[in-house]
């Protein structure tokens, strides 16, 4: 894409997609890490190919926009519905007993969100390529997330794991 | 000519990995403060990052600047004489509720009315996490979670930015670790303040305080501009819940040390240390 079939819209929209899957990848790669550290390896193993996805998507993102000259935001100029992007995995949900479906829950989660996010851009434009771009992202998105709710019908019943912390604290006398 | 390349937020991240447990509110911070420094286009080479004790503490082997990971509850007072030293570093110091109000309350105190030009970011998850799980200065009172305070600590909280202002704070900002973005923008306001800048962080302990994921449908923002009159902002300080986010205060004045056009008298100096010799 150059910048002059580019509309401001279209540049604002790359800019802000391009900022939703890289914060995706990189908290998902923070979880894979912080799993892998306390020995939850199925749990690190599927955040892994949830980083893996966002990367892919990254790069299909970057490559749409091509040479774009793009508004040039900090963190926090982004327009987001809430406090971080929409396909970026709270923290509130997180635990490092969580088990695998749980991890599951929360990805499907993220790429409803991030669905929600472009169909939500497409209908509030009005610019073709815009609408155009944001529909096939939302599409994806919801790709995305009958995959993995595919995925979690496969996955063999598990108890929730409790969240206590049962280790006992330090008590130096 | 060579074009400064624009780092972003991940360039500023060490290849030291956090052994934090995930969900832990300190991530969070970690994340600010590199959206900060990249907004801010910081050179990491004049940066340091002080820290005390605790597992917010580790945060400076995470940053690709210079830090100094020092001693429980000491952080402020090197990062001072950091500061003092050489003003033209960019200096922050943290820490959690245990290092910077406990152990370390006193140096809080006088950092506050101090005023030494720079950051300070204490990351409260209301417990001392590292340790495993005891009450700390901002633990509620009923809190019963811990075997070493079965029925509550019973002791009232401390509310660190009453405190702060009342010991001079001139920059009383918080914020919240489910919302780094909003950290990151106040991180950035507080490396740009002239002055010592408190900023608050309640940052959730996932492990030991599981309760603390409620925090989020609790935090406000705080609407318009910054309380700029102390007695305003004390009552404000003194009666909220201590989740409203953003910055609450800001009242500049001038920064320590003063400046002054008199000479140093080199000799003098020089004399005094003589006679502590033995
Ligand atoms: C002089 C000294 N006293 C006590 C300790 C034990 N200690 C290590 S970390 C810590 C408290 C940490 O709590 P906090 O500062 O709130 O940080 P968190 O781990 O919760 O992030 C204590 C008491 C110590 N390391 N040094
Ligand atoms: S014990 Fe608490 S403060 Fe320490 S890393 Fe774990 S969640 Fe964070």
């Amino acid at each position: 894409m150059s910048n002059t079939d580019t509309t401001a819209e279209l540049a604002n929209f790359l800019a802000h997609s391009l900022e939703l899957e890289s914060e995706a990848r990189q908290r998902y790669d923070e979880l894979a890490e912080s799993m892998a550290g306390h020995r939850n390896l199925p749990v690190a193993e599927f955040f892994r190919r949830m980083a893996a996805e966002a990367e892919h998507h990254l790069q299909e993102v970057a490559e749409l926009a091509g040479d774009t000259i793009l508004p040039d935001l900090k963190a926090w100029e982004f327009d987001w519905p809430e406090a971080e992007a929409p396909e970026t995995s709270s923290y509130e949900a997180l635990h490092y007993r969580m088990s695998l479906f749980e991890a599951m829950q929360l990805a499907l989660g993220n790429e409803r969100a991030a669905e929600r996010y472009y169909r939500g851009f497409a209908d509030a434009s009005d610019d073709a390529t815009t609408v155009a771009t944001a529909t096939r992202f939302a599409d994806e998105e919801l790709g995305h997330a009958a995959e993995l709710e595919r995925m979690m019908t496969a996955l063999p019943q598990q108890a929730a794991q409790l969240r206590e912390e049962d280790d006992d604290p330090h008590m130096p006398e | 000519m060579t074009e400064a390349i624009k780092l972003k937020a991940k360039d500023y991240k060490s290849e030291v990995k956090p052994i934090w447990c995930p969900g832990c509110g300190h991530f969070s911070v970690l994340n600010a403060i590199t959206k900060a420094m990249a907004g801010l286009g910081i050179n990491k080479d004049n940066t340091v990052l002080v820290s005390g004790i605790g597992c917010s503490s580790r945060l400076p082997a995470y940053v690709d600047s210079y830090g100094f990971h020092g001693v429980h509850g000491r952080g402020l007072a090197i990062a001072q004489g950091l500061k003092v030293a050489r003003p033209d570093l960019t200096v922050l110091a943290l820490g959690g509720d245990g290092d910077g109000f406990s152990i370390g309350g006193n140096h809080f105190i006088h950092a506050c009315r101090r005023n030494v030009n720079m950051t300070y970011i204490a990351m409260d998850n209301e417990v001392y996490g590292m340790t495993k799980g005891q009450a700390s200065p901002t633990t509620p009172m009923d809190w019963d979670h811990s075997k070493l305070t079965p029925h509550g600590p019973g002791v009232r909280p401390f509310k660190p930015a009453a405190l702060a202002l009342a010991s001079g704070a001139p920059w009383i900002a918080r914020g919240y670790s489910g919302n780094p973005n909003q950290m990151a923008k106040l991180i950035a306001e507080a490396v740009a303040h002239p002055g010592f800048s408190f900023l608050h962080v309640m940052s959730q302990c996932i492990t030991f305080c599981p309760e603390q994921t409620d925090w989020k449908a609790i935090v406000t923002e705080h609407e318009g501009p910054a309380l700029a009159n102390a007695d305003e902002a004390a009552k404000v300080f003194l009666h909220e819940d201590g989740f409203q986010t953003g910055l609450l205060y800001c009242e500049p004045r001038p920064s320590w040390p003063p400046v002054s056009d008199k000479p140093v008298d080199g000799n003098a100096l020089a004399g005094l240390a003589a006679s502590f010799r033995v």
